[in-house]
């Protein structure tokens, strides 16, 4: 069979068939047997603590390789790229939100945004960049905040840096990790707000773990991971 | 480039303090044996110079050291002096010109000079200001001392007091500046130049007051001997002298017995000079040394001290250097998280590792130029502090 | 035409300025040295420095005329040009007091009593000074007019050769012939001035100034001294003072430095006493110079010896 090419256009921003992954030294298995996830759709994966939701993310963004399989992302073979290509790849398609936040603590909120220009030589950081992340923080509300260093910012305010940050590059997908799990009812809605209004702007896939229910209605569809561990097979939802 | 310079200066600036500590530890054990050598080579210099620039030194048999810096820099330590004659029997020799030199006093830490005119043209000095001093109670000050004390021609100068609470002891002399030297870069700059007997007037063992003969002077006179008036200790003695007065200016003592501290011999060749240290060699009061001789002497041990101290600073550096590689790879540890993120967002290994390694850089660099800074600023400053020192 | 004779012109004249350059160095071009310049204290070491070295020195000799050189008191600038001196040449003897509390380099100065101030003579007369009861004297000082005593201004005259000799020893040929002239003099005063003195024996003399013990001494004068001016009139107590001298001292002739006062000269009259000048020339005389004026000086000292 002839594999397909890398760069095939597809309807799916993901595809994923025959997914089998296990961390080394552990009992935990992962076995994605097919998903697809259609272009501009935001989906959410819901399921217990080490359902592999977090792990999947990785795989999907080629953070870790499968044992078995294969994962497609906007046409692109992940896998089928090496260390270095899969990193280019990842920094200019894919936009990652994280539960910690995890923001640069020496920058300053419009460095961390402009972070992704910083850490790969093959984008460029010139001034319409920088004229992009300053109003995507007007966007979020905090382009008043631009110079001030992460540690005197709200959990809110954090999580909203670092959806910047991920939106930066104008990715195909955004891939968003508990984005709303640090944060208190008012803020987690209201980010969750900006994560679907800036990715529907974009046209951007999005796909967020979360573990809360109350917030799985305003996705266009929910992805149960029990389905996926420990099991020979999975069924598509 | 611009980036990773960027990143790196963000960490270290954030992180000042931890910065500091390693640019100053690193900074301090590359600077202080340069440092050290600096001074070190800037001392060599200027002993060298002045030493290589003074044939030969005569003086009372006691350390030749304290006696070459005493005369050479005018240190506040002072030899044993000798009588004023030693000068006149250079000079009976004929192997050799003879210049006295009595350092002793001090007027606000500068030294004092007792010596004659023709010190000057034998060191190359000229005026700046002024004129030469002309008479007893003038004096000729450097460049430095005219500059820190913002003296000039016309201004005067006051002799510290030997000791200052002995009430019997040596009074201030006010002198006047006949005139500013210009700068030599030498310790000429830095002393106040006196005539020989002004020197002595200082010391107090000439002195001028109220002639005793006179019809006024009753309150003075102890008794009459014959032609002699005995004066009692009433008789006040004048604190400066003045064109009024300068006649009144006497000594007590055969001045062939008023005290020196060197004579610079300067003999008009190598067969006179041979001649004259062949007769001191056996003078049991005098000695007539070579003053290169006793430096090179002296920088010998300096030399032994600067590498043994060097090789102490080594070692301590390479504890220092240790501490700073496990500083570096502690840090490593604490931005784990920082480097997962980087990792994550899609950052390249190289470029993580760039950002990581240019921290580390541009900390060495800072401390290097940092270390540089103060070599450059050690061997500005040099030449005024080893003149301190041995002028100390 | 023109052109060829501004150009024989042009080519003289730079002949002729080829020639000038070597004018000054027939010897074979070393340029001339330049002539040193002596600075002395009192007129008779400007003459014998003037003798000795001719043409080739400037001998200067700044104190005005008229002023007495041994208490002349220079100021500073006067101090300045000694000292930028060539030579300074210094009579020795506390001569010139000035010298003492002045700052003048050791090597340019030659005191030229030097070879004989084992037999300087001590002033009398002075008040000393001490402090407490076991404090040291002042120095009661010396007389100063050592020249008077011809062997003696030989001998400073030989000092100021020697010095001029060691400053100049290209011609030492020059100063030694013209030192041995003006030695031949000075001790052809000498001699004659022993040979009047011979004369004079022990005859009491009176010196209005005590300037003449050098001059006693080497001649063998019996001179007892009065401190009088030329130009003062004794007063009574000074008048008195000559007769307490004259009782035990009676002298007939009265030696003066300078031409006295006429009414002086009366009163010593009448005390039986004659009047003459022998002038130490300490400054530059009004007419005839050193040699001359000491020839007519013992020419006056002799009509003493001859007069009974």
């Amino acid at each position: 069979m002839t594999p397909p090419s890398q760069t095939q256009q597809s309807d799916a921003m993901i595809r994923i068939t025959g997914l089998r992954f296990r961390y080394r030294g552990s009992d935990f298995r992962l076995h994605v047997p097919d998903l697809e996830i259609d272009r501009g759709a935001s989906v959410a994966f819901t399921g217990p603590s080490g359902s592999g939701k977090t792990t999947l993310v990785n795989l999907i963004a080629g953070i870790c390789t499968p044992g078995d399989g294969r994962i497609t992302v906007d046409g692109v073979d992940v896998h089928a790229l090496g260390d270095s290509a899969r990193r280019r790849f990842r920094i200019r398609n894919l936009g990652l939100v994280f539960q910690e936040f995890e923001l640069i603590e020496y920058l300053d909120v419009l460095d961390n945004i402009l972070l992704p220009y910083r850490i790969a030589s093959e984008l460029k950081l010139d001034p319409s960049i920088r004229r992009r992340a300053v109003e995507l923080a007007d966007t979020v509300a905090i382009g008043d905040k631009l110079r001030r260093f992460v540690r005197r910012l709200s959990h809110g305010e954090r999580q909203r840096v670092a959806l910047c940050r991920a939106l930066l590059t104008r990715p195909g997908l955004v891939l968003a990790d508990e984005p709303t799990g640090n944060l208190d009812p008012a803020n987690k809605l209201h980010v969750l707000d900006l994560l679907f209004d800036c990715a529907r702007e974009a046209g951007a896939t999005l796909v967020v773990i979360t573990h809360d229910h109350d917030l799985l209605h305003r996705f266009d569809r929910v992805v149960d991971f029990r389905q996926f561990h420990d099991t020979p097979e999975a069924s598509p939802a | 480039m611009t980036d990773l310079l960027y990143m790196s200066w963000r960490y270290v600036a954030y992180h000042w303090m931890k910065s500091v500590i390693l640019v100053a530890a690193i900074a301090l054990i590359v600077f202080i044996p340069a440092g050290l050598r600096v001074l070190v080579h800037q001392g060599e210099i200027q002993l060298r110079a002045r030493a290589q620039a003074t044939p030969l030194l005569l003086g009372s048999r006691d350390s030749p050291l304290e006696l070459a810096l005493n005369a050479l820099y005018f240190s506040a330590d002072r030899p044993e002096t000798m009588d004023f004659s030693a000068t006149s029997d250079i000079t009976a020799s004929g192997l050799a010109d003879a210049i006295p030199v009595y350092v002793r006093f001090r007027s606000q830490g500068d030294p004092i000079v007792g010596t004659t005119i023709d010190y000057f043209p034998f060191r190359g000095l000229e005026l700046a200001a002024g004129r030469q001093m002309a008479t007893l109670g003038e004096c000729v000050v450097g460049a430095a001392v005219a500059a820190d004390r913002g003296l000039a021609p016309g201004d005067h100068v006051i002799s510290s007091p030997a000791t200052f609470f002995d009430l019997a002891g040596v009074y201030p002399l006010k002198m006047r500046v006949a005139g500013v030297l210009a700068s030599s870069d030498s310790p000429d700059d830095h002393a106040i130049f006196v005539d020989l007997k002004t020197a002595w007037i200082i010391e107090g063992l000439g002195h001028g007051h109220q002639d005793l003969a006179q019809a006024g002077a009753g309150a003075e006179i102890l008794r009459r001997d014959g032609s002699n008036i005995v004066g009692n200790a009433a008789v006040r003695e004048y604190q400066e002298i003045t064109p009024d007065n300068i006649g009144s200016f006497h000594f007590h003592r055969d001045m062939a017995t008023l005290p020196i501290t060197a004579v610079i011999a300067v003999p008009p060749d190598r067969k006179s000079r041979t001649l004259l240290l062949g007769r001191y060699q056996s003078d049991q009061r005098r000695q007539l040394l070579s003053p290169i001789e006793v430096v090179d002497t002296l920088l010998a041990t300096v030399f032994s001290v600067e590498n043994v101290v060097v090789a102490a600073l080594a070692a301590v550096g390479f504890a220092t250097l240790a501490l700073v590689v496990l500083v570096f790879m502690l840090s490593l540890r604490l931005r784990r998280g920082e480097i997962a993120t980087m990792s994550r967002i899609g950052g390249s290994r190289a470029r993580i590792a760039s950002i990581l390694g240019m921290e580390m850089a541009g900390v060495l660099v800072m401390a290097l130029v940092t270390a540089g800074v103060l070599t450059l600023a050690t061997g500005q400053l040099a030449p005024e502090v080893v003149r301190m020192v041995l002028s100390r | 035409m023109r052109m060829t004779l501004a150009m024989a012109m042009i080519t003289l004249g730079l002949l002729e300025a080829g020639c000038d350059r070597h004018a000054g160095s027939a010897d074979g071009g070393a340029p001339p040295e330049k002539r040193p310049v002596v600075y002395v204290v009192n007129y008779p070491l400007q003459y014998f420095a003037q003798r000795i070295a001719g043409d080739r020195a400037q001998v200067r000799f700044p104190v005005p005329a008229g002023r007495d050189p041994a208490s002349w008191l220079p100021a500073p600038d006067r101090i300045a040009e000694f000292q930028s001196a060539d030579l300074i040449v210094l009579n020795g003897a506390g001569y010139a007091k000035w010298v003492e509390t002045a700052s003048l380099p050791p090597s340019k100065v030659v005191n030229t009593s030097a070879s004989f101030s084992d037999a300087y003579i001590e002033a009398t007369g002075t008040m000393t000074h001490s402090h407490g009861p076991a404090g040291a004297h002042t120095h009661a000082g010396t007389a100063v007019t050592t020249w008077i005593d011809f062997r003696q201004a030989a001998a400073q005259a030989q000092a100021i050769g020697d010095a001029l000799t060691a400053l100049r020893p290209g011609q030492a040929d020059l100063v030694g012939a013209n030192l041995g002239a003006l030695r031949d003099d000075l001790l052809g005063l000498d001699a004659r001035m022993k040979e009047i003195a011979r004369r004079i024996g022990d005859t009491p003399l009176i010196a209005s100034h005590p300037v003449y013990q050098y001059w006693a001494r080497r001649y063998g004068l019996n001179v007892r001294t009065v401190t009088w001016e030329p130009d003062v009139v004794p007063d009574a107590e000074a008048l008195g003072e000559l007769k307490s001298i004259l009782t035990g001292h009676p002298a007939r002739v009265m030696i003066w430095e300078g031409e006295p006062d006429s009414r002086s000269v009366e009163l010593l009259g009448s005390f039986g006493l004659a009047s003459m000048v022998f002038n130490p020339c300490g400054n530059v005389p009004q007419r005839g110079d050193f040699l001359t004026v000491m020839r007519q000086n013992i020419a006056d000292i002799e009509r003493v010896g001859a007069s009974p």
